[in-house]
């Protein structure tokens, strides 16, 4: 697997970063939920921790993939309507974009409430205000609640939209970012999958067998 | 003239048979404490308190601090963690709103610096706590600097879970700083 994009499929360092984040942002989802319930304990504070470390590794994996996209073409997209070529960078942006600021705006309340922060016990991160900001705290509070629900539902339209190219049009949308390369056609390619080279001008055969 | 001297007498007299006596300037006198949350240091303060202080360099042992807190009026910049102190795991407000220390003896060590020993009350504990004393007279005006290091397990501040030394260190260094000025007589 390369570990560039290619004109059929993401590379190893794209696909890495795309699973890992799932991963991530899939499990605090979780976490942030949980832990809130949870009573005050010093278990309480370390699951919090926890999430904080989680946070800061989410923010810094996130730049390092949007410095990687400098670098590494996208793969062409695949023929589709209009539409869903307009949803599915919609749903990119807001996706980058709480990728981005659901860590920041944990950032901004953990300074804002003046809580500790390290990163994973090993230094200590600096905090975002001058001690505490109780305005500042609701704000950042809300607006990572608030994050939280646009997650959810462009991680809904994300995964939804990559299910339906895969199991409805059948086109390698999905394929081409899984973890173990482009997997053999089980099924015959489709008219649209041959279209797409066309389109694309490509002189490569519509699937890479792998 | 002979009752003049009378009364200067008496009132030297009066004078030596206490320490000279102060009183605090609350705006300008702080009683601060810092500890240590998750390895990071925290800073924290009683915003009300009393202290009786009589104290004279030259006869410590006329001298006396007597000082009442008011533990309800703790603050240490953090929402969460001061609605945590008030429960029964820390100060447990309903139960202990008052905190006490009271001097026993002054010494005067060979460097030159004093130390007050005492005994401090929080909710329920009485421990021993020995003060570094630092006193700096002008006039009628004062400063007093004290130190002391405790252990707040020795007073039930953080039981249970609570104990865990990993989150909430149990070294405590406590700092207060008071303005005082002489009361007249």
């Amino acid at each position: 697997m390369p570990i560039r994009n290619t004109e059929q499929a993401w590379g190893s360092v794209n696909k890495a970063f795309h699973w890992i984040l799932a991963l991530l942002i899939i499990g605090m989802g979780f976490l942030g939920w949980y832990m809130t319930w949870l009573p005050n304990a010093p278990g309480k504070i370390k699951i919090y921790a926890l999430h904080k470390s989680i946070g800061l590794t989410i923010l810094a994996l996130v730049l390092l993939r949007i410095l990687w996209r400098q670098f590494d073409r996208r793969p062409p997209e695949l023929p589709m309507p209009q539409w869903q070529h307009v949803a599915a960078r919609a749903v990119h942006i807001a996706l980058y974009g709480v990728m981005l600021l659901m860590p920041l705006s944990g950032w901004l309340f953990n300074s804002a409430g003046n809580f500790p922060l390290q990163w994973f016990g090993l230094f200590h991160v600096p905090s975002l205000t001058d001690g505490e900001n109780p305005t500042l705290k609701a704000i950042a509070g809300i607006t990572h609640l608030i994050l939280f629900w646009v997650l959810l539902v462009a991680f809904i339209l994300h995964a939804g939209g990559a299910l339906k190219h895969h199991f409805i049009d059948r086109d390698s949308t999905l394929r081409r970012m899984l973890p173990w390369g482009i997997r053999a056609e089980k099924s015959p390619a489709s008219p649209t999958t041959t279209t797409i080279n066309s389109a694309q001008n490509s002189p490569s055969t519509p699937e890479v067998k792998s | 003239m002979k009752n003049a001297l009378l009364f200067v007498l008496a009132f030297s007299l009066s004078a030596s048979a206490s320490a000279r006596d102060w009183s605090t300037d609350a705006a300008a006198s702080k009683l601060g404490f810092s500890g240590t949350y998750q390895n990071e240091k925290f800073e924290g303060q009683f915003k009300k308190f009393d202290a009786t202080i009589s104290f004279d360099a030259a006869d410590l042992s006329k001298s006396k601090f007597d000082v009442n807190v008011d533990v309800t009026s703790i603050n240490t910049a953090n929402e969460e963690r001061d609605g945590s102190l008030k429960d029964k795991e820390f100060f447990d407000f309903a139960k202990f709103p008052k905190a006490h220390f009271v001097t026993t003896t002054f010494r005067k060590a060979a460097d030159g610096s004093i130390e007050a020993d005492g005994t401090l009350t929080v909710r329920d504990k009485s421990k021993p706590v020995t003060l570094k004393v630092k006193f700096s007279e002008t006039g009628d005006k004062a400063t007093l600097d004290v130190d002391t290091k405790l252990n707040r397990l020795d007073f039930d501040i953080g039981s249970g879970d609570w104990k865990d030394t990993s989150i909430i260190g149990a070294d405590v260094l406590v700092h207060a700083h008071l303005s005082l000025t002489a009361k007249a007589g």
